[in-house]
């Protein structure tokens, strides 16, 4: 069984009745191991469509689970069921449950590494005191603003104002959190999520390959949200002076937030800060100050190491990057595409009224940025079959775009990896606007395909 | 991806019954089994087919039954139009499975665990009808009718499907505004089979409830028991078990019913 991936968040969804049969047939340690690769940090099981599980079923999921957790330090666990399903759970493993259980997949993204710093009200109650607590303790670290029902009382009585909570916590219990190195994107800037002790593990953590091919398709701004961070060694400070330094060829900054010097020494502060390391006590002090952001580089991400050109290689394969993209515009549209003209240069958009873009990168074998620039109509009948209805909301337009772009990378990668060629994808981007995306790739050159869509045009651009 | 041209097409291509089997069939219907035992086993694939099907473990006979008339004589007539409809089924099945993992095999297995189970539950429910004993012949059609129209796209629908949870019959119904259960709701008409059928199976996909109350309760029914059988290994692992959405809110009051019938702890 496959799992959907979404926010950092992998989640199985069995249907139907779960027993010690069938459990190792719903989730495999294949199917695991291949959720975990796509860099997630928690992985659930929903159990919404379940109408029947015993014992048995979940011990073979538990026995997956523990094998994850202990390689990949990911979260792990249960989400989607009613008070029925928890209390179950509850009995059969009484004082020994050492996973986590999310009564919803959006309680679950609140304890997500992919979901801070939203600033929600979130209600919450538990009857164990040390689960309100360690509840309370995670929602805050990750940028919400808990409040706790101490008793079932006061927590009903506080539920009925249900407007003045973003969100609701209750048949929900924290496992062992994961610590892995969540990664998220804010505007042009990409956040790492670091905590607890870091050490020469954050060599093995950390994704090098990712970050660097990140600083290859435009990102100059890396914040490093360290307010979990306990403590580091020699090690681990080496480590970040090596990326600052690497960093620095790319005119990129890279800055840690909240990091508390109480049980590091201070030179390892000096020694970061001579390698060009910058400090900052709020995440704020950066995202809500545009200045600084000017001065980062995160409103502008042109200013490349090498602004490299279009290889012959890259050409070659450009009828892959093509079919991709159209064979799944054409799906997600039920309409065909047409061909309109083909040019190597910079890119060129007619009008950019009522237009929306997006980009994902793509790294190994060969690499670069795809850029795909949508009239928004386009855009809204390619994210129908997603969305499942029509939509005029922009940000989940958006959203859907991203999925949308994914699904082309997912398709590119498949048609290069049967030509032997092997590349991995970064996150997509969306743009709101031509604009903010020009900023992005202004003068680079690359391949422009003009594309229509039952008479809609739409641009392809393939660029390094 | 799919247009409704493409649906069209297919359901155009969908055979009506054959002469044979029309025979055999309007004999069971008079009750003749005799007579439509001599048509039945003049046609081979037929005679294989019912050989094959009640020689299953899940029909608990200790001794190999090959004698056609010996074989609708157990049946009775319901059971023996149930199994000609269920071979009728298989007609339309492919030579080859390339997007679910199965095979001939594996899709008799389920044809006969589906049939043996819903005699089971219309014996609890005191039904006698020979249509409604037969609607469950056409229920696995719905995932030939799902590997027909998707087995060309597989790509795409696990691209698709690996960013958002969503079914087969879901994509066919946004994209062309028609569902899996509709095209089977064809093909009950193309075979001649009642209505009573056709509204049986629309209610089990548990996105059209029928206002017919009877009807309704059968579909739920049918929902559960297609969801109990693709929930074991065979099934899961040929990616049957989210081929289409299961509604655990449709069935939910007559599950402790469904438990206890099926024996489930």
């Amino acid at each position: 069984m496959r799992a959907i991936v979404k926010d950092g968040i992998g989640i199985f969804t069995p249907q139907g009745f779960l027993d010690g049969g069938n459990g190792e047939s719903f989730l495999s340690l294949d199917d695991i191991k291949a959720t975990s690769q796509l860099k997630v940090d928690m992985i659930l099981v929903s159990l919404k469509k379940v109408i029947f599980f015993n014992k048995n079923g979940l011990d073979i999921f538990m026995k997956v689970f523990a094998k994850v957790r202990q390689a990949n330090n990911i979260t792990v666990g249960f989400c989607d069921y009613d008070k029925l399903k928890y209390d179950t759970i509850k009995v059969f493993y009484k004082d020994e449950v050492n996973f986590s259980l999310f009564k919803t997949k959006e309680i679950a993204r609140l304890f997500s590494s992919s979901f801070k710093n939203q600033n929600k009200n979130v209600l919450l109650f538990s009857h164990d005191k040390s689960q309100r607590s360690a509840m309370a303790i995670e929602l805050h670290d990750n940028g919400h603003n808990p409040i706790i029902a101490q008793s079932k009382e006061e927590f009903i009585e506080k539920s009925k104002n249900k407007d003045a909570y973003d969100f609701i916590i209750d048949n929900s219990f924290l496992g062992q959190m994961g610590q892995k190195i969540a990664t998220r994107v804010t505007g042009n800037a990409i956040i790492y999520t670091i905590s607890s002790f870091l050490d020469a593990q954050i060599v093995d953590k950390f994704n090098v390959e990712y970050h660097n091919n990140s600083l290859n398709v435009g990102f100059r701004l890396f914040i490093f949200d360290a307010f979990r961070v306990v403590s580091m060694n020699v090690h681990a400070m080496n480590f970040f002076s090596r990326l600052a330094s690497s960093a620095a060829e790319y005119n990129a900054s890279i800055c840690f937030v909240g990091l508390s010097f109480d049980k590091t020494p201070n030179t390892f502060k000096e020694n970061l800060e001579d390698s060009g390391i910058l400090f900052y006590e709020k995440m704020d002090d950066i995202l809500q100050n545009k200045e600084l952001l000017k001065e980062l580089g995160a409103s502008s991400a042109s200013n490349v190491k090498n602004k490299r050109v279009i290889n012959k290689k890259i050409v070659s394969e450009l009828p892959r990057f093509i079919d991709a993209t159209v064979q799944t515009i054409e799906m997600m549209t039920n309409s065909k595409a047409v061909k309109r003209s083909a040019k190597v240069d910079n890119i060129l958009i007619g009008d950019k009224k009522e237009k929306i873009a997006s980009s994902i990168g793509y790294y190994g074998d060969l690499d670069g940025m795809l850029i795909l620039i949508f009239p928004k109509e386009i855009a809204k009948k390619a994210c129908e079959l997603l969305v499942g209805e029509k939509t005029d909301d922009v940000e989940l337009i958006l959203d859907t775009l991203a999925e949308l772009v994914n699904i082309i990378g997912g398709k590119i990668k498949t048609m290069l990896s049967d030509h032997d060629i092997s590349v991995d994808i970064t996150l997509p981007r969306t743009y709101h606007n031509v604009d903010s995306l020009l900023e992005v790739i202004k003068g680079r050159k690359g391949v422009q395909v003009d594309l229509a869509f039952d008479d809609d045009k739409f641009i392809f651009f393939l660029t390094r | 991806m799919i247009t409704t041209k493409k649906i069209n097409q297919y359901i155009e291509r969908i055979p009506p019954a054959p002469k044979a089997l029309k025979e055999t069939l309007s004999f069971l219907n008079n009750g003749e089994l005799t007579k439509a035992s001599h048509v039945a086993q003049n046609d081979p694939a037929l005679s294989r087919y019912l050989r094959e099907l009640v020689n299953k473990p899940i029909y608990g006979f200790t001794n190999e039954i090959s004698d056609i008339s010996q074989i609708f004589g157990i049946l009775g007539v319901s059971g023996s139009q149930q199994s000609v409809y269920n071979y009728m089924t298989t007609l339309l099945s492919p030579e080859k499975w390339v997007l679910f993992k199965l095979d001939a095999r594996k899709f008799h297995e389920l044809q006969a665990r589906l049939s043996k189970n819903w005699e089971t539950i219309l014996k609890h429910l005191n039904i006698e009808d020979k249509d409604i004993s037969t609607s469950i012949s056409l229920l696995p059609a719905s995932i030939i009718v799902t590997e027909a129209l998707f087995c060309e796209k597989i790509d795409d629908v696990t691209l698709l499907r690996g960013v958002k949870k969503i079914d087969y019959n879901t994509i066919l119904y946004r994209l062309s505004g028609i569902g899996i259960f509709d095209i089977c709701e064809q093909i009950s008409k193309k075979w001649e089979m009642s209505e009573k059928v056709s509204n049986i199976i629309q209610a089990s996909s548990g996105t059209k409830p029928s206002t017919d109350e009877n009807t309704n309760r059968l579909g739920k029914w049918m929902h559960l028991l297609l969801f109990y059988e693709l929930s074991k290994p065979l099934f899961i692992e040929a990616g049957l078990n989210d081929f289409i959405d299961f509604h655990i809110e449709y069935v939910s009051d007559i599950y402790e019913e469904f438990a206890t019938l099926m024996e489930i702890s």
